[in-house]
């Protein structure tokens, strides 16, 4: 039997408020179908509080990928929390795969420590959230792709053309500030170290 | 002699008391305002002594705070003190943790230097070659002090006066000299840092961070143990990453106190007159 390569996407929903719209999405079969068109063969999701709509959508989902012939299913795995995802990280980006993730700043920010493609999903349910706003900046700026709960599918589909273009984070330069002085320079001259 | 007029006297007294006090606030608030919004480009030699407090908060705080120091020289900072909630273990592990990774840079650095058998040329532009540099870490460098919380999760706005007032009052001494306690006088300036007046402040936006630069300014106010004529506690602010278009609750508090305030989004700048965008910094 061919050994064939594994691709993993990562799915993280947080760990503070359970995020069951971006599970049931991404088992979503638009999604699903999407992720095998790309030559995905694992599927990792962090779901936290909410087993019961992991078990249950991902049941449905590998239904659905049953009846998809000749394509071999999609492996589906689930953990519910943990301290630090690095090595989830690590492995979609060796395994040149996907991280889909809730809107917090520091998931997004440890995820693009990682160089790996990155789709952040806001969660719409959330009062008075800057979520969205920030999801929508970083996009702006191509270090992530931002999807929506209501259909994955044409994020995943472009995730794989989005590797292209993904820009460095963090940057070195940004835009019309291009001499800008790093933090540090800036604390030195609070304390008086100059050159 | 008719008693109304001995009271009438009093409050006149009081009155008289109170408008010299207010003036006398006002002045010294003028004074010390306009004298910090020019920083003064005092010239310090690199390596001498210097003690940075790093206000630490919840979760996403903490993570953006260290992610913001990563660089952190410690031949230039050399004594570090974390501010950690009462309770916040996450904070204060990664506070050892992040000092363990400084350790362990300069071990390697020190390696690298040994079998080299010259010392690592940092390359700047304009650059002046290598400089000798002395890293200082370990547990002698730093220390974690621990406040009370200025307001639990789901806590009753009316109590939360009480509770930022126990905050404050337990940042005095964090502020005034550590959490070390030496037996002996200081043995050398890097150990009398340690228990001075901090010379930066670096925060972030936690609910703690406007209570601990509250109290630096009442210090700064009193101009008690140098706090102001010696330039004390500068502050650093910097917004979350994760504002874009607004200011959270403790920037807006502190757009006008700190020092220096820092955005990491276009949007936010120039936001009072003086918030500073260099780019994404985390």
């Amino acid at each position: 039997m061919d050994e064939e390569k594994a691709k993993v996407c990562f799915v993280t929903t947080g760990a503070t408020a359970p995020f069951t719209d971006l599970i049931k999405a991404v088992f979503k079969t638009e999604a699903v179908d999407a992720l095998q068109k790309a030559g995905y063969t694992h599927m990792l999701v962090q779901y936290g509080t909410a087993k019961d709509v992991f078990e249950q959508s991902s049941l449905n989902a590998l239904r659905h990928m049953d009846g998809n012939t000749p394509r071999k299913p999609i492996r589906i795995e689930g953990i519910d929390f943990k301290q630090g995802l690095k090595d989830e990280f690590k492995l979609a980006r060796t395994s040149n795969g996907l991280v889909i993730s809730h809107a917090g700043s520091g998931s997004i920010l440890e995820a693009l420590r990682y160089d790996v493609p990155l789709i952040v999903v806001p969660n719409d349910r959330l009062l008075h959230n800057h979520q969205a706003e920030l999801a929508k900046a970083m996009a702006a700026s191509n270090y992530l792709l931002e999807g929506n709960t209501d259909n994955l599918a044409p994020s995943i589909a472009y995730s794989e053309s989005f590797k292209m273009k993904k820009a460095q984070f963090p940057p070195i330069t940004s835009g019309k500030h291009r001499e800008t002085e790093g933090l540090e320079a800036i604390m030195d001259a609070e304390l008086g170290f100059q050159d | 002699m008719a008693p109304p007029s001995t009271s009438l006297l009093t409050v006149t007294f009081f009155l008289a008391l109170l408008s010299t006090l207010l003036v006398a606030v006002s002045l010294r608030l003028i004074f010390i305002l306009t004298n910090k919004r020019v920083p003064p480009p005092k010239w310090r030699k690199k390596g001498s002594p210097t003690r940075i407090l790093i206000v630490l908060g919840s979760g996403g705080h903490t993570h953006e705070m260290f992610y913001l120091l990563r660089d952190l020289d410690t031949s230039k900072y050399t004594y570090r003190t974390y501010v950690v909630s009462l309770g916040d273990a996450f904070s204060a592990q990664r506070a050892i943790e992040f000092e363990k990774e400084l350790e362990e840079r300069e071990k390697q650095r020190a390696r690298k230097e040994s079998e080299n058998g010259y010392p690592e040329r940092k390359v700047e532009l304009g650059g002046k070659g290598a400089e000798k540099r002395t890293p200082h870490v370990g547990p002698e460098s730093y220390d974690i002090a621990i406040v009370p919380r200025a307001r639990n999760i789901h806590q009753s706005l009316f109590t939360a006066p009480f509770t930022s007032l126990r905050c404050l009052l337990s940042c005095f001494p964090v502020l005034l000299s550590g959490t070390q306690q030496l037996l002996e006088p200081p043995k050398d300036g890097f150990e009398g840092v340690s228990c001075d007046l901090p010379d930066l402040i670096m925060t972030n936006g936690p609910a703690t961070a406007v209570i601990v630069i509250l109290a630096s300014w009442i210090l700064r106010f009193f101009d008690i143990k140098g706090a102001n004529s010696r330039d004390k506690m500068r502050t650093i602010y910097v917004e979350s990453f994760a504002r874009v278009t607004t200011l959270s609750l403790s920037g807006a508090l502190l757009l006008k106190v700190a020092d220096r305030f820092l955005v990491q989004w276009e949007q936010l700048e120039g936001k009072g007159g003086r918030a500073e965008f260099h780019g994404i910094l985390v």
